[in-house]
């Protein structure tokens, strides 16, 4: 019996806390009265069976109604403090919906599942001992012997001018092996895939088409099957459309089985394979990874030390997919994080100074019975209304926060959107936002209630000052003024970086130039002769264009993200160069980007196909090949073909930073465009002033060569340097965005609880000016009490900043890690800021009258 | 808390039925919540058998709304000596009780014009 009370008094415990305060003990004895009244087994289990029902019933109503009366109060003690319940909520909102926003980038990456069957089966095969390169029979040779894997497939991603309907545009294509879509158990929702034997040469003239691609250029025809295409110029019948969901690896327009026939379609530039498999059922990826391993170790031991390949290994599609965008969404997740908890401390100091504010009421309370349930519930509830609030308006912050990394860094695949309308954002937000209300709300009072137990109304006189209240409060400081100083320190390192990169002398000059690209191959001016023709004619017209300074092209452009070529070259002295890339240009292409010539001349329409054969180095070259900067003249031969004619060096032109700011200097060789044909170029004309409408001129007076001949990409330079700088740009921005929010609201908590102290002792302040203190004095002294917490923050905020600055470089790459004098610079800044903050606290002590504190002893 | 100056009897209307029950039950006397609840069985051949919860439920509320109140903590002698918590109904509590009667009565006089009742045996 004494037993089933107790039970009965367990189940109590989820009423609201007035009720159970209220009727606890009656329903207790009640209960035990009419256990006692029931004299048979079975009336007994009735009466229980009714007692649980009677629980089940009314819990949710006095829930309701408690919850109801304590969102009543809570709203109407918010609005009493509008300002500091607004500083409160705005921080919170932003903080969350930052959280919420990195949060969703994640999700999309790393958690939500690619639209492939058994996504997380399937790997990436980083440097695979036969690569597709190696054919076609010895790829699958390799699959087939290789126990960790169920099916492996090769494809390659790269664009082409894909011709269809009379029209011809530049897209994203794959060249894959015939059993790509099986492999990802993504089959095409229309017609087929390919079949086994369909990559083999003669078998490949069929294409699988993107559903976009269906919807824009076939108008969702199913007439499309059969279809012609041409991929730059090769023709292919269209078997199939592929899900809505599919646009892997990137974006992709149309799929082809060709990549084992490299003449197939055809292409310029740099081949390269990349190879997916699906790890066999009841394999482990660790199990899969030491055979891969132990595998290529035996038939390509070179590829473990060669440089410039990755290390061989097996790595989670998704991992690799998400790419670098995975760390930096870490390092950012931690970033806002430290700015929640920041935004949380004031919380928590806003809630603080509530029961503080209110003890005199609990106390009374308390001498009647009341609990301190009560309190917190209703802290709990205050918290709570306060957080969610915050995590509503926080979503619309997400949603805007997503957007800005979806254009810093958007995803590789469609279906890897960075959206917050995702149950797993959302149910994220709702729980950041509980669980940041429940911490910061009943921790406090929890600490409260411990470290003053008897809520003893002798010292509610004294003031809070050396309370666990105040233990709390400097707590609070400690905790902000280390995750501030960490954040700030974080923002001086990333600004530095990144004005550095801005800084960076490119070695050309980015302003009013138009930059437009067409490719060659597979068209008819495939030939090396009709390209010359081609190239000469467009250069011709834009050079006609009134306004247009200057116009040349050059086969790998600055700030285009593409595979280059290189060889080793060496010099007539018997001096060897290290890997230089090789790079065809036309006349006046360095006049055109403003690169300074250091010696020599530039290219010019003498150096003819069958004129002597020249080059031009740049200054990273001559530097590493180490035989003195004079080269013009002097001949040097590269090592491959190994017969190679040897080539006069005729000029030496300025280092310039071909993949933007950040990337090292890299030694390369020019070849005029006559003697060395590009099967693509970028076009760049240099114009005289507003370069914006020369984008639509200059696009369209090249197309006039050739309606057949898409001509793609066209943007400023100015228009690629801000691209290629926009993911260090917009995670400085955060950073430093967030350093300064972390500081404004570390400065807002330390002046309240500079300010809430003060107000605490006018009494004692009144005491002291009275007996002779002066008020400048008693103003230093509060300024060194309050300050002295801050200084413990800042010293294991140094700390922490030291230990952790490494991880900036997942940001920005050239960032360096946060050294000691980073630290004293945020510490001096953040003690400054603070000393100015209490100061201006402590300016109610001048307005304390001794004689009015006196006469209230 | 509810202003009860604000409300007029007819705004608590139409009572939930163990309310009408409890506050008439008060009517006639102070009683704790297990001896209200006894009253209530007694008075309706066992037919309403208030839960603990909906019983303290309903007489927390009507505190609120100022239908009932405390009056003090004494032994109840029927049942063993220890110290309960007993209600009395407020002045507006049985204004409301009454006005709930008349509504009643006017609702069976309404069925009885319409149905033709028979006489209740």
């Amino acid at each position: 019996m004494v037993d089933l009370s107790r039970v009965y008094r367990v189940f109590l415990r989820l009423y609201p806390a007035r009720f159970r305060e209220e009727f606890e003990a009656p329903l207790v004895r009640q209960f035990a009265d009419e256990y006692r009244e029931a004299f048979t087994r079975t009336s007994r289990i009735a009466f229980l069976l009714r007692a649980l029902a009677d629980l089940a019933m009314t819990l949710p109503a006095e829930i309701a109604r408690e919850l109801r009366q304590d969102l009543r109060y809570a709203a109407r003690v918010y609005r009493r403090r509008a300002l500091v319940t607004g500083l409160a909520l705005t921080a919170l909102a932003l903080a969350i919906g930052a959280t919420t926003g990195v949060f969703s980038v994640v999700n999309a990456l790393l958690v939500r599942s690619l639209p492939f069957r058994q996504p997380e089966r399937i790997v990436q095969v980083q440097t695979p001992p036969v690569p597709p390169l190696a054919g076609r029979s010895q790829f699958y040779g390799w699959r087939d012997s290789s126990p960790y894997t169920a099916d492996t497939a090769a494809y390659y991603p790269t664009e082409m001018n894909l011709g269809l309907a009379g029209q011809s545009v530049r897209l994203s294509i794959a060249e894959t092996s015939a059993n790509f879509f099986t492999l990802l158990g993504s089959e095409p929702v229309f017609g087929r895939g390919f079949t086994a034997g369909e990559d083999i040469a003669g078998h490949d003239g069929v294409a699988v088409i993107a559903h976009s691609v269906w919807q824009q250029y076939f108008g969702e025809d199913p007439r499309a099957l059969g279809a012609t295409i041409h991929l730059n110029g090769a023709p292919l019948t269209v078997i199939g459309v592929a899900p809505p969901a599919l646009d892997f690896p990137g974006k992709t327009a149309v799929w082809t089985p060709t990549i084992f026939n490299y003449q197939r379609l055809p292409k310029q530039g740099v081949f390269f394979g990349d190879t997916i498999a699906r790890l066999k059922p009841g394999v482990s990826l660790t199990q899969a990874r030491a055979m891969f391993e132990a595998q290529a170790r035996r038939l390509n031991p070179d590829s473990f030390t060669r440089q410039g390949s990755p290390y061989p290994s097996l790595i989670p599609l998704q991992e690799r997919l998400a790419g670098t965008v995975r760390q930096a969404s870490f390092v950012l997740l931690g970033v806002v994080a430290f700015v929640l908890l920041v935004a949380c401390a004031n919380v928590a100091h806003l809630l603080l100074s509530r029961v503080a504010e209110r003890r005199r009421e609990l106390m009374i309370r308390g001498a009647l019975g009341a609990s301190r349930a009560r309190l917190v519930q209703q802290l709990i509830t205050e918290s709570t209304l306060l957080t969610l609030a915050s995590g509503a308006a926080g979503l619309g912050i997400a949603h805007w926060a997503a957007r800005l990394a979806a254009m810093a860094q958007p995803a590789k695949l469609a279906s890897q959107g960075y959206t917050i309308l995702d149950s797993r954002v959302l149910v994220f937000t709702v729980g950041v936002a509980l669980l940041t209300g429940i911490v910061f709300g009943v921790l406090p009072a929890l600490l409260i209630g411990r470290l003053q137990p008897a809520m003893d109304p002798l010292r509610s006189q004294s003031g809070s000052h050396g309370s666990g209240a105040s233990r709390m409060r400097a707590a609070l400081v400690v905790l902000q003024a280390a995750f501030t100083l960490v954040l700030l320190a974080g923002s001086i390192i990333m600004s530095r970086s990144f004005l550095h990169l801005l800084r960076t002398d490119l070695g050309y000059r980015t302003a009013n130039v138009v930059t437009l690209n067409v490719s060659l191959a597979g068209t008819r001016w495939e030939a090396d002769h009709t390209m010359r023709q081609y190239y000469k004619d467009a250069l011709q017209r834009l050079r006609s264009i009134p306004g247009v300074d200057s116009a040349a092209a050059i086969q790998f452009m600055p700030l285009i993200e593409q595979f280059g070529m290189g060889s080793n070259f060496k010099l007539d002295s018997g001096h060897q160069s290290s890997l230089a890339s090789t790079i065809a240009v036309t006349p006046d292409y360095f006049r055109t980007m403003r690169t300074g010539l250091i010696e020599g001349r530039e290219f010019t329409a003498a150096d003819q196909a069958t004129s002597e054969r020249v080059v031009i180095v740049n200054e990273e070259f001559a530097r590493r090949v180490g035989a003195g900067f004079h080269l013009v003249g002097r001949k040097i031969s590269s090592e491959w073909p190994p017969n190679a004619k040897a080539v006069t060096i005729v000029g030496v032109v300025r280092t310039a930073k071909a993949h933007g700011p950040s990337a090292a200097d890299f030694p390369q060789i020019f070849f005029p465009t006559e003697q060395l044909v590009p099967g693509f170029v970028t076009f760049v004309a240099r114009v005289r002033g507003d370069v914006e409408p020369y984008l639509s001129i200059c696009r369209d007076v090249v197309q006039q060569v050739d309606r057949q001949v898409p001509v793609y990409d066209v943007k400023t330079l100015d228009q690629r340097l801000s691209d290629n700088l926009a993911r260090p740009r917009f995670y400085t921005t955060a950073v430093l965005f967030f350093g300064g929010l972390a500081l404004l609201l570390a400065l807002l908590g330390i002046y309240g609880v500079a300010s809430y102290s003060i107000a605490q002792r006018t009494h004692e302040i009144g005491v002291r000016i009275a007996v002779g203190a002066s008020a400048p004095g008693v103003r230093l002294m509060l300024l060194r009490q309050s300050l002295l917490p801050m200084l413990f923050g800042l010293a294991a905020g140094i700390v922490a900043a030291i230990a952790l600055g490494k991880y900036l470089q997942h940001l920005i790459d050239s960032a360096q890690p946060i050294d000691a004098q980073t630290c004293a610079a945020a510490a001096a800044l953040l003690a400054a800021f603070a000393a100015v903050a209490v100061w201006g606290a402590t300016r109610r002590v001048t307005r304390v009258d001794p004689m009015s504190a006196l006469r209230a002893e | 808390m509810a202003e009860p100056g604000e409300l007029t009897p007819q705004d608590f209307l139409p009572l939930p039925l163990p309310v009408f029950h409890m506050l008439l039950a008060l009517s006639e006397g102070e009683r704790h919540g297990y001896g209200l609840k006894r009253e209530i069985l007694r008075r309706t051949d066992g037919k309403l058998n208030l839960g603990s919860g909906a019983l303290y439920g309903s007489i927390s509320r009507m505190m609120e709304q100022g239908l009932i109140e405390e009056s003090d903590e004494r032994p109840d002698f029927h049942l063993d000596d220890e110290r309960r918590r007993y209600y009395r109904i407020t002045a507006l509590g049985r204004r409301v009780v009454q006005a709930e009667a008349v509504r009643l009565q006017q609702l069976v006089r309404l069925a009885e014009n319409t149905l033709g009742l028979p006489e209740l045996a």
